[in-house]
C-alpha cells in the first residue's frame, strides 16, 4: 500500500476484506495448480472464460477418485493447471456443454479442445506434455499397464452383478474383501461415496456372517497401525 | 472364434495394418484346457507373439498391433484425435450388450421393442456425431481405428434381425455403405448364409456350431 495518498479509515469504518490482501511474493496460486481450495461451480453459476494460453484447465471435485487420477498425473509432471471444482450434487447447466455424460475429471486446453473420461484425460496429458513419460514406451508394456487398469475397473464399476461372481456372493468377493475392510476401519470408506456399486457391494458383504463375525474393531485397527508404523515388536498382539 | 464381434475388431486391425498373423479359433462352448493359460477366464481374442507375450481386450490388443507395427497408422498422430476416437468409444460402451440382447430376445421368440428402442437411441447418439462433424466416417473423411471398433456389431444388424434399427438414421446408414466399400472390410464380410447356419446351431447348443461352414 503507497504511504502518502490514502485516505486513513477512520473510527466507525469497515475493515477492508481479507481477500483484499493479496501477498505479491506468492505466484498466482491459478498458475501452479495449487490447490487454492476453490469453492465449487453450481447450478445458476456463469460459465467460466475461456482458458488462459499456456495453462490447461481441469474441472474436478476436491473428493472425487477419478478426478484425483488426473491431478496427480498433472502434478507428477509439472503441468502448469487452474482447477475449477464442480458441485456434483448441483451441477451447472454450462457444465454439460464441457461434457454431455456431467461428470469430472474434464480436461480444457486454451483451444477449446475439451477431453473426458480420467484413464482418457491422463493418457492425452502423458502424450501432450513434455518431462517424464508416465506410460512406457514399448508396446507391449504399455498394453500391460492397461490390461491390469480394466481388470481394476471391473472392481471398481462391477456393472453388472451384486457380487464379483455373481448374485451371490462367493470364493472372489472374500478374496477381495479385507482391502476394503481397511477402508472401513480407518473410517475412509466414503471414498467410495462416488463408485455407487462398490458402496452397494460394501454394504451387502458387511451383512454377510463370516464378514461381520471376523469384522475388525476400528481402534484395535488404528493401534495396531500405529505400532506397526513405528516397528514395533509388540504391534500384532496389540489389545490382547 | 469365426463370427465374435470382439475377434473380428482385432481380424481387422491385422488386416488394415498388414501384419501377417496365423489364427487359431477357439471352441467357446468347448474349451481346450490350455487355453486358460491364455486367458484367466478363456475368453477371446487373445494375441500372442514369438516372444510369448499375450495380449488381451480386444481394444488394447488393437491398440498394441497399430503401436507395434509399422506402415499404416489407425490411430490419428495427433493427440487431442487420439482422446476423441477414445471419447467416442465410451459413447458406444452400450451397442454390444443391446445387439446380443435383442438376438437372444429374437432368437427365444421374445419382445424385443424396449430393447430395439434402446438400441435405436444410441444410435441416434451416433448419429448426432457425424452429423456434428460433418464427415462420413467417425474419424473423419477416412476410415480409421475407430471405425473398425464399431464396425461389427453394424455388421452383423442384418443377420440378428435388428436392421431396421438403423431406419431412422440416415448418416450412420451412409457410413454403413461407405464401410462396406472399404477392402478390409469387404475381405472379412462373413457369408449371411454362413451367419445364419452358425446362429440356428449356436442357439440349438449345438457345440459344432462355431465350425458351422467349414468344408473340411
Amino acid at each position: 500500500m503507497s504511504g502518502g495518498s490514502a485516505r486513513s479509515l477512520g473510527k466507525g469504518e469497515a475493515c477492508p476484506p481479507r481477500s483484499a490482501i493479496r501477498d505479491p511474493r506468492r505466484p498466482s496460486d491459478a498458475c501452479w495448480g495449487q490447490a487454492a481450495p476453490e469453492r465449487s461451480h453450481a447450478g445458476g453459476s456463469a460459465p467460466p472464460g475461456q482458458v488462459p494460453e499456456g495453462l490447461i484447465r481441469v474441472y474436478s471435485m476436491r473428493f472425487c477418485p477419478f478426478a484425483k487420477r488426473t491431478l496427480l498425473v498433472l502434478k507428477a509432471k509439472g503441468i502448469g493447471h487452474e482447477v475449477i471444482n464442480i458441485n456434483l450434487k448441483n451441477k451447472p447447466e454450462w457444465f454439460f456443454k464441457k461434457n454431455p455424460f456431467g461428470l469430472v475429471p474434464v480436461l480444457e486446453n486454451s483451444q477449446g479442445q475439451v477431453i473426458y473420461e480420467s484413464a482418457i484425460t491422463c493418457e492425452y496429458l502423458d502424450e501432450a506434455y513434455p518431462g517424464k513419460k508416465l506410460l512406457p514406451d514399448d508396446p507391449y508394456e504399455k498394453a500391460c499397464q492397461k490390461m491390469v487398469f480394466e481388470l481394476f475397473s471391473k472392481v471398481l464399476t462391477n456393472k453388472k452383478t451384486a457380487f464379483f461372481g455373481g448374485s451371490s456372493l462367493s470364493m472372489i468377493d472374500y478374496l477381495i474383501w479385507p482391502w476394503f475392510e481397511w477402508l472401513v476401519a480407518l473410517e475412509l470408506n466414503e471414498y467410495v461415496d462416488h463408485t455407487p456399486n462398490l458402496k452397494l457391494w460394501m454394504a451387502a458383504m458387511m451383512k454377510d456372517p463370516a464378514v461381520s463375525s471376523l469384522f475388525i474393531d476400528p481402534k484395535a485397527f488404528r493401534g495396531f497401525l500405529d505400532l506397526y508404523l513405528q516397528n514395533n515388536l509388540e504391534a500384532c498382539d496389540y489389545g490382547l | 472364434m469365426r463370427f465374435c464381434p470382439y475377434a473380428h475388431r482385432t481380424r481387422l486391425v491385422l488386416l488394415a495394418k498388414g501384419i501377417r498373423h496365423e489364427v487359431i479359433n477357439i471352441n467357446l462352448r468347448n474349451k481346450p484346457e490350455w487355453y486358460f493359460t491364455k486367458h484367466p477366464f478363456g475368453q477371446i481374442p487373445v494375441l500372442e507373439n514369438s516372444k510369448c507375450e499375450l495380449i488381451y481386450e480386444s481394444v488394447i490388443a488393437c491398440e498394441y498391433l497399430d503401436d507395434a507395427y509399422p506402415g499404416r497408422k489407425l490411430y490419428p498422430y495427433d493427440y487431442y484425435e487420439r482422446a476423441r476416437q477414445k471419447m467416442l468409444l465410451e459413447l458406444f460402451y452400450k451397442v454390444p450388450h443391446l445387439t446380443k440382447e435383442c438376438l437372444v430376445a429374437l432368437r427365444c421368440g421374445r419382445e424385443c421393442a424396449d430393447l430395439k428402442l434402446a438400441l435405436r437411441q444410441e444410435f441416434c447418439n451416433l448419429e448426432e456425431i457425424l452429423g456434428y462433424q460433418n464427415t462420413i466416417f467417425f474419424g473423419g473423411d477416412c476410415i480409421s481405428m475407430i471405425d473398425y471398433l464399431f464396425w461389427p456389431w453394424f455388421e452383423r444388424l442384418d443377420v440378428y434381425g435388428i436392421a431396421d434399427c438403423v431406419h431412422h438414421t440416415p448418416a450412420l446408414r451412409l457410413w454403413i455403405a461407405a464401410m462396406k466399400q472399404d477392402p478390409t472390410v469387404c475381405a472379412l464380410l462373413t457369408d449371411k448364409n454362413i451367419f445364419l447356419g452358425f446362429l440356428n446351431l449356436y442357439f440349438q447348443n449345438n457345440p459344432n456350431a462355431f465350425d458351422y461352414g467349414l468344408s473340411c
